[in-house]
């Protein structure tokens, strides 16, 4: 016989306990639904990770949708498994790595390491010159809308306007100038639509 | 011939209000036009970005949609498509929102330098057939509206059909327009013939309900709520029989032949139809067709039946197939024109891209053959059935030569909904 379950007591709903012999075996189970919800999804996570003392081997079962959209070896550092599960089948797509109790029982608060405060400081001070740098961003966006905004002042007279063969002014990489698409080429509707609005073009119903 | 008309060979400019994406651009854009999505994304006014750009509009639209996007639940209530379904109800004020920050990204995305005889645009804006009377007044205001900086020199509206018809170069013909949400039978005749109009609830979206239906029944149940990627399973699986019952019949006899799999890119998935590979050819058959007997088992386990629909003055009809909408369509034209349209029917619309594999040809056909088996059961045999030449840009090319050849004095007319509309003198 193989790992056999635990009393239903200790489980909360959604979990899963296996013992075999001084091994045991832990498994979360994420249903559909839950993966609609952010919360549950990180509340199952979290919830794995802080049974790490009382159990060896922890499974996280999602439906076979979380292995298509997220990278399943991202599980494994952790030693957490990861079993995916339709209607069909279940499959293991990442083994669990057993824990050694001594380790996990011998887990004292330890002091912070130096490199992971020099780093936060680090961070701490990027973080400052970013917002610096927005702040002198949006300054400058603020000066560029009045500057354009005083030159697109309606009420501001205009300099005599010279009009000439106009010619296209923004960008215009597909087509040279006077030249038509070539759509336009053999188009009955070119004569149809140009006798618009004289007597003999109407309307046939509606 | 039409006179050479210089201003209008450089200031033409056509926008065409698709239901997935918004196509937009001056006459000198060339064959295509510039493309963004027919959406706008309303950001959460505490997000990083929002806070970073405090200046940013209340509505973002074009190329920077994706740096607001943030969670999935978000997206249903923030990001809005206007026109998923063709149209507008009148009170919608989001969607004309989104609507009104599009036509000024598509006017701000091309403006010409001052002081060289530019005095504004010819614009064409192109909408659905069945759109109603207010759509067009509501649009037409949001011109004027937006233009305080003079960019406009005459608007018009015309509907999608039509322009697919003048940039397709048939000026008799029935245009079949079929979106996400409907489709539209339009005959036009040198004008688009508004009274024979027919409008079907049925579209690309129906194909993606019976395909996700099939996904359920043969064990893929836990994908079948992504809309994605059920659309493109649609695409990948789904053929259009050219008789129903033989196709069904001979996949079910040769079903290693007719094997249905797909492989989701990227990921670890793949759907397997094995014995049920038959079932491909629903999703096809569903969209031209849904009064198929097996339809009805989907009916009975839960799926909507495509419902009989009143938006506006429109009744969409839920379940007449593509011929019977022809032909009703072709029969409330006069008599004598209705030879001449049958010989041209022109199909427009990404719902009409069925393909047809090898070693299938014998089962499977395109939309055009579609149409032409559907019309010759109902008796009409001198039928042409044609893709047109550009899918994806025919109705921008339509308005383009729309504006570019419709008389400067042909004023706009609230009865036949045609003519320039000019805000400036």
């Amino acid at each position: 016989m193989g790992a056999q379950p635990a009393g239903r007591a200790e489980i909360p709903q959604n979990n899963l306990d296996f013992i075999s012999g001084s091994e045991k075996t832990h498994v979360v189970i994420l249903r559909n639904e839950d993966l609609l919800q952010r919360n549950k999804v990180i509340e199952a996570i979290l919830s794995l990770t802080s049974l790490r003392n009382s159990s060896q081997l922890l499974y996280l079962a999602a439906p076979r949708l979380l292995g298509g959209s997220i990278d399943a070896a991202i599980f494994k550092p952790y030693g957490i498994g990861l079993l995916l599960f339709d209607e069909r089948r279940i499959d293991e797509a990442v083994p669990s790595q057993p824990s050694e109790r001594s380790e996990m029982n011998q887990q004292v608060p330890q002091s912070p390491d130096p490199s992971v405060v020099t780093e936060l400081a680090s961070l701490r001070s990027m973080y400052a010159e970013m917002e610096r740098t927005i702040a002198t961003l949006r300054e400058d966006l603020k000066a560029f809308k009045q500057d354009s905004g005083t030159h697109m002042d309606p009420t501001e007279p205009s300099p005599p306007m010279h009009i000439t063969r106009p010619e296209p002014m923004f960008a215009n990489p597909n087509r040279s100038a006077g030249e038509l698409p070539s759509f336009f080429a053999n188009n009955p509707w070119l004569d149809v639509l140009s006798k618009r609005g004289r007597s003999g073009d109407e309307l046939i119903a509606g | 011939m039409t006179a050479p008309n210089d201003y209008r060979s450089h200031y033409t400019f056509a926008m065409d209000f698709g239901t997935s994406d918004f196509k937009f651009g001056p006459i000198t854009c060339g064959e295509n036009p510039r493309i963004v999505n027919n959406r706008g994304y309303f950001p959460d006014k505490n997000s990083v970005m929002y806070k970073a750009f405090e200046s940013t509009a209340d509505v973002i639209v074009g190329e920077d949609v994706p740096l607001y996007l943030q969670s999935t639940e978000d997206l249903s209530s923030r990001l809005v498509y206007p026109m998923r379904n063709g149209m507008i109800e009148k009170g919608d004020d989001t969607a004309w929102r989104v609507v009104s920050a599009l036509t000024n990204f598509g006017l701000n995305a091309f403006i010409p330098k001052p002081n060289n005889g530019f005095n504004g645009y010819y614009i064409v804006a192109s909408l659905s057939s069945v759109s109603p009377r207010y759509m067009y007044e509501r649009l037409l205001e949001l011109f004027e509206q937006n233009n305080v900086s003079g960019l406009i020199k005459a608007v018009t509206v015309i509907p999608q059909p039509f322009a697919v018809a003048i940039g397709h170069g048939v000026t008799t013909c029935v245009v079949i327009e079929s979106g996400h949400g409907n489709s539209q039978v339009c005959p036009i005749s040198k004008y688009p013939i508004r009274a024979a109009q027919v409008a079907l609830n049925r579209g690309g979206g129906d194909a993606n309900a019976i395909t996700s239906e099939i996904l359920k029944d043969t064990g893929y149940g836990d994908l079948a709520n992504e809309e994605a990627l059920v659309r493109k399973v649609k695409e990948n699986i789904g053929l259009l029989p050219a008789d129903l019952d033989t196709s069904i019949n001979e996949a079910k006899k040769s079903p290693r032949r007719f094997r249905a799999r797909y492989k989701v890119p990227g990921t670890r998935v793949e759907i397997d139809l094995e014995k049920d590979s038959w079932t491909r050819f629903l999703i096809g058959e569903y969209v031209f067709n849904p009064n198929h007997e097996i339809f009805k088992s989907y009916f009975g386990r839960g799926m909507p039946r495509p419902k009989d629909v009143k938006m506006g003055e429109t009744t969409f009809s839920g379940m007449l197939d593509f011929g019977d909408a022809i032909v009703a369509s072709v029969e409330r034209c006069p008599v004598e024109l209705q030879p001449m349209l049958y010989r041209e029917v022109l199909l427009s619309g990404g719902n009409f891209s069925w393909t047809v594999p090898e070693r299938l040809e014998d089962t499977a056909v395109d939309a055009p053959t579609k149409i032409k088996l559907l019309l010759r059961q109902k008796g009409i045999k001198n039928v042409s059935v044609k893709m047109t030449k550009s899918p994806q840009f025919s109705v921008w090319h339509g308005c383009i030569i729309y504006g570019f050849a419709v008389p400067e004095n042909y004023e706009w007319d609230w009865q036949r909904l045609e003519g320039w509309m000019k805000f400036s003198g």
